[in-house]
C-alpha cells in the first residue's frame, strides 16, 4: 500500500544527472549556468505568470515544430504575432525515441537538400546554445511538446534553452506512444524530469509541468483519463513541482466535456491538498478534438470553432488548437496562425463567464467522480513501497486500462462505446475497479441508444470516427 | 455465450508500424463472428506470424499494414510458412499495404505473388474479409 508522500522526493540525483549531462549533445550544460540563465529570461516565459495574468479567456496554444533552425525561428515569430499565448516547440520522433544520431543525420540532410526529413524540431541535435536564440525577445511561455518515454536529456536541453513548460509524464508519454518501453523505467525517468523541474523552480519563476490527458484519443472514458491526470499531478508534486496543468481531450460530447472538466479540476485540487501539496498550483488544459479529423477544410473549421467554444464553457486555462489541415499533415505556418485567430474570435464572441450546468451534466459529473475515486482508492491499496510502484502495479492488474493503447503492458480488457448523447460509456470494465453500481449505470446509459442493430465493431468504428460524418 | 468456434486466426501488424486501432477493432470483429483470435498486436516480423500460427494450429493468418511497410516485409511470406509445414494455411493481408498511390490491380497481384490468398488494400469494412474467411474455411484450405 503506497500513497503519495512529501518525503518520496528523489535524492542522490547528482550521479545520474552527471551521467545524463555527460552526453556530448548536452554540450557542457551545467545546472548553475542554467539556473542563472532562467533567472534572466522574461518572467512571462513562466506559465504560472501567464496564467495569472490571463483575462477571462483561455490562453491559446497552437502546435508546431520543423527541423531547421531558421524555419523554427520564423514559425515561432509567426505564431507569436498571430496571438498565440503559448508558443509550441514540437520535437521530431527520432529524438523522442532517443535516436539522436539519426535525428542529427536527417537534420544535416534537411539542411543540405532544403527538404524536411524530420517531423519536428530536433532540439537535442541543435543544442541549447543555438535554441536559446529561437526565443530572443519572446516574453511568453514556450511549451515543449513531444511524447518521449525517456526525456531526461531532452528536458535538460529544453530547460537550458529557456523553455519553462515541459509536457509529458510516466504514463501519458508511455502507454499511448510506445509499444514496448518498460513502464517502470518510464515512471522513474519522468521522476527525474519532475525533480529537475523542481530544482530549477524559484518562488516567482516556477518551472511548469503539464500532463497529456487525451492519451490514445480513442474512446478513452473520462474516468480513466482523469485518474491518470491526478496520478501524474501527484507524482510531480512528490518531486517538488509547484506548477502543474492537468488536461483532457474533447470527448465528442458537450455534456461529458463540461462534467469531466468540473471533476478533473475539483479532484486534482482535492487530492493535492489531501497529501500535503497545497502549494502546488493546478491548471486545466483542453485539447481540441484529437481523433481523426475531417479532410474537408469547411468541416475541420466548423469542428475547430465548436471546440473553441467548448474550451471557454469548460473554464479551461488553456486550449491547444488544431488546424484545418489536420487531416492532411503538418500544417503550414499561415494555416496555424489562422487557427489561432479563429479560436480567439470564437472565444471572444461566445465568452462564457458562468459555469454551464444542467441535471444531465450533474449526473454525468457525479458518475465520473465516483468512478475516479474508486480507481484511485484501489490503486492506493496496491502493494508498493512508494506511490509510483503502486501505479506500475495498477497497469499489471488492469486497474488502469487505456483503450487502444499500443503498449504491451496495457490490459486491453476495457471496452467503451458512445451513448445517445455521444458520451463515452464503459461497456465492459475489464479489471478497472469501478463499483458495480457505477458499471450498471454506465450500461443503463448506453442502453438509452436503443438497439443499434449492427455489429459491435461497426458501431465502434462509427464512434471512433464520429467527426468524419 | 458458448458458440462453436468458427476457426483460429492469428492477427497482427507487420513491420515497425504501431497503428493499433484497426488491429483492436479487427480482434473484436473476428471474435464477434465466432473466431478464436490470437492477436500479436503491433511491430511484428514474418517469423512472428509463422511461429504463432504453428503454436496455436491456426486456420488463417491476417497480416495488417497501415503505413505501407507490408510491401517490404511480406515478400516471400508463403514460403516461410511452407518451411515450417504450414504451406496450406490461409494468408490474408489488409490495410494500406503499400506506400503511395498505386493501381488496385497492381497491389493485389503483388501480394498474391507473395502467396497471399486475399488482399484488402484500403478496404474500410472488415466485414468483407470476415465473410470471405468464413467462405474460404468452408471450402477447405487454400491451394498452396
Amino acid at each position: 500500500m503506497a500513497r503519495p508522500r512529501r518525503d518520496a522526493r528523489r535524492t542522490a540525483l547528482e550521479h545520474t544527472r552527471h551521467q545524463v549531462l555527460s552526453h556530448p549533445l548536452a554540450r557542457g550544460i551545467t545546472p548553475r549556468e542554467v539556473q542563472d540563465y532562467l533567472a534572466k529570461v522574461p518572467r512571462r516565459r513562466f506559465p504560472r505568470v501567464a496564467y495569472d495574468e490571463r483575462g477571462p479567456l483561455p490562453c491559446i496554444q497552437p502546435r508546431g515544430g520543423v527541423p531547421l533552425f531558421e524555419a523554427q525561428h520564423a514559425l515561432t515569430r509567426r505564431l507569436s504575432e498571430a496571438g498565440a499565448d503559448f508558443v509550441p516547440l514540437t520535437i521530431d520522433s527520432y529524438t523522442r525515441h532517443n535516436q539522436y544520431d539519426t535525428a542529427t543525420q536527417l537534420l544535416r540532410r534537411s539542411e543540405e537538400e532544403g527538404k524536411d526529413y524530420l517531423n519536428g524540431y530536433p532540439l537535442v541535435s541543435h543544442g541549447h546554445e543555438l535554441s536559446r536564440e529561437l526565443y530572443t525577445g519572446i516574453d511568453k511561455p514556450i511549451s515543449l511538446r513531444h511524447g518521449t518515454p525517456d526525456a531526461r536529456l531532452l528536458a535538460e536541453v529544453a530547460l537550458a534553452s529557456g523553455i519553462a513548460e515541459i509536457e509529458g509524464g510516466g504514463i501519458c508519454y508511455c502507454l499511448p506512444y510506445s509499444e514496448g518501453f518498460p513502464l517502470d523505467r518510464c515512471l522513474l525517468y519522468w521522476q527525474y524530469v519532475d525533480r529537475i523541474c523542481a530544482l530549477y523552480s524559484t518562488e516567482d519563476r516556477p518551472i511548469h509541468r503539464e500532463s497529456f490527458g487525451p492519451l490514445s484519443a480513442t474512446l478513452v472514458p473520462p474516468a480513466i483519463a482523469i485518474a491518470v491526470q491526478i496520478i501524474e499531478a501527484l507524482l510531480a508534486a512528490e518531486q517538488g513541482v509547484v506548477s502543474f496543468a492537468v488536461s483532457f481531450g474533447q470527448t465528442g460530447s458537450l455534456i461529458q466535456d463540461v462534467a469531466a472538466a468540473r471533476v478533473l479540476k475539483h479532484l486534482t485540487r482535492s487530492y493535492l491538498d489531501e497529501f500535503g501539496f497545497e502549494t502546488t498550483r493546478a491548471y486545466l488544459v483542453y485539447h481540441q478534438w484529437m481523433g481523426q479529423f475531417p479532410q474537408q477544410r469547411e468541416k475541420a473549421a466548423a469542428l475547430i470553432a465548436g471546440s473553441a467554444m467548448i474550451s471557454g464553457m469548460v473554464g479551461a486555462d488553456k486550449v491547444v488548437v488544431k488546424t484545418v489541415d489536420e487531416a492532411l499533415g503538418v500544417p503550414r505556418p499561415e494555416v496555424n496562425a489562422e487557427a489561432v485567430d479563429s479560436v480567439r474570435y470564437m472565444l471572444r464572441i461566445f465568452a462564457c463567464a458562468a459555469p454551464v450546468t444542467s441535471p444531465l451534466i450533474d449526473r454525468e459529473a457525479a458518475l465520473i467522480k465516483s468512478e475516479v475515486r474508486s480507481i484511485i482508492g484501489a490503486i492506493f491499496d496496491l502493494s508498493g513501497d512508494v506511490f509510483w510502484e503502486s501505479v506500475y502495479r495498477a497497469f499489471q492488474m488492469g486497474y488502469l486500462d487505456i483503450p487502444f493503447s499500443p503498449h504491451s503492458d496495457n490490459a486491453n480488457l476495457l471496452v467503451s462505446m458512445r451513448d445517445a448523447n455521444k458520451s463515452i460509456r464503459i461497456v465492459d470494465r475489464g479489471h478497472v475497479p469501478i463499483s458495480d453500481a457505477d458499471a450498471e449505470q454506465e450500461r443503463a446509459l448506453l442502453a438509452s441508444v436503443g438497439d443499434r442493430n449492427d455489429k459491435t465493431y461497426r458501431q465502434l468504428l462509427g464512434d471512433i470516427n464520429m467527426m468524419m460524418v | 455465450m458458448e458458440k462453436v468456434c468458427a476457426g483460429r486466426v492469428v492477427v497482427g501488424v507487420i513491420g515497425d508500424d504501431i497503428h493499433v486501432v484497426g488491429n483492436r477493432i479487427m480482434q473484436l470483429a473476428l471474435e464477434e463472428s465466432g473466431f478464436q483470435v490470437f492477436n500479436l498486436r503491433t511491430r511484428n516480423r514474418p517469423e512472428h506470424f509463422c511461429q504463432a500460427a504453428l503454436e496455436v494450429n491456426a486456420d488463417a493468418v491476417f497480416v495488417s499494414s497501415l503505413n505501407g511497410e507490408g510491401e517490404y516485409w511480406c515478400a516471400d511470406f508463403r514460403r516461410q510458412f511452407a518451411d515450417v509445414g504450414l504451406g496450406g494455411i490461409l494468408l490474408y493481408v489488409g490495410g494500406n499495404v503499400v506506400v503511395g498511390k498505386r493501381a488496385m490491380a497492381d497491389v493485389v497481384s503483388l501480394f498474391t505473388g507473395y502467396g497471399f490468398d486475399r488482399v484488402y488494400h484500403q478496404q474500410p469494412d472488415i466485414g468483407v474479409a470476415i465473410a470471405d474467411l468464413l467462405e474460404d474455411l468452408k471450402r477447405g484450405k487454400a491451394q498452396a
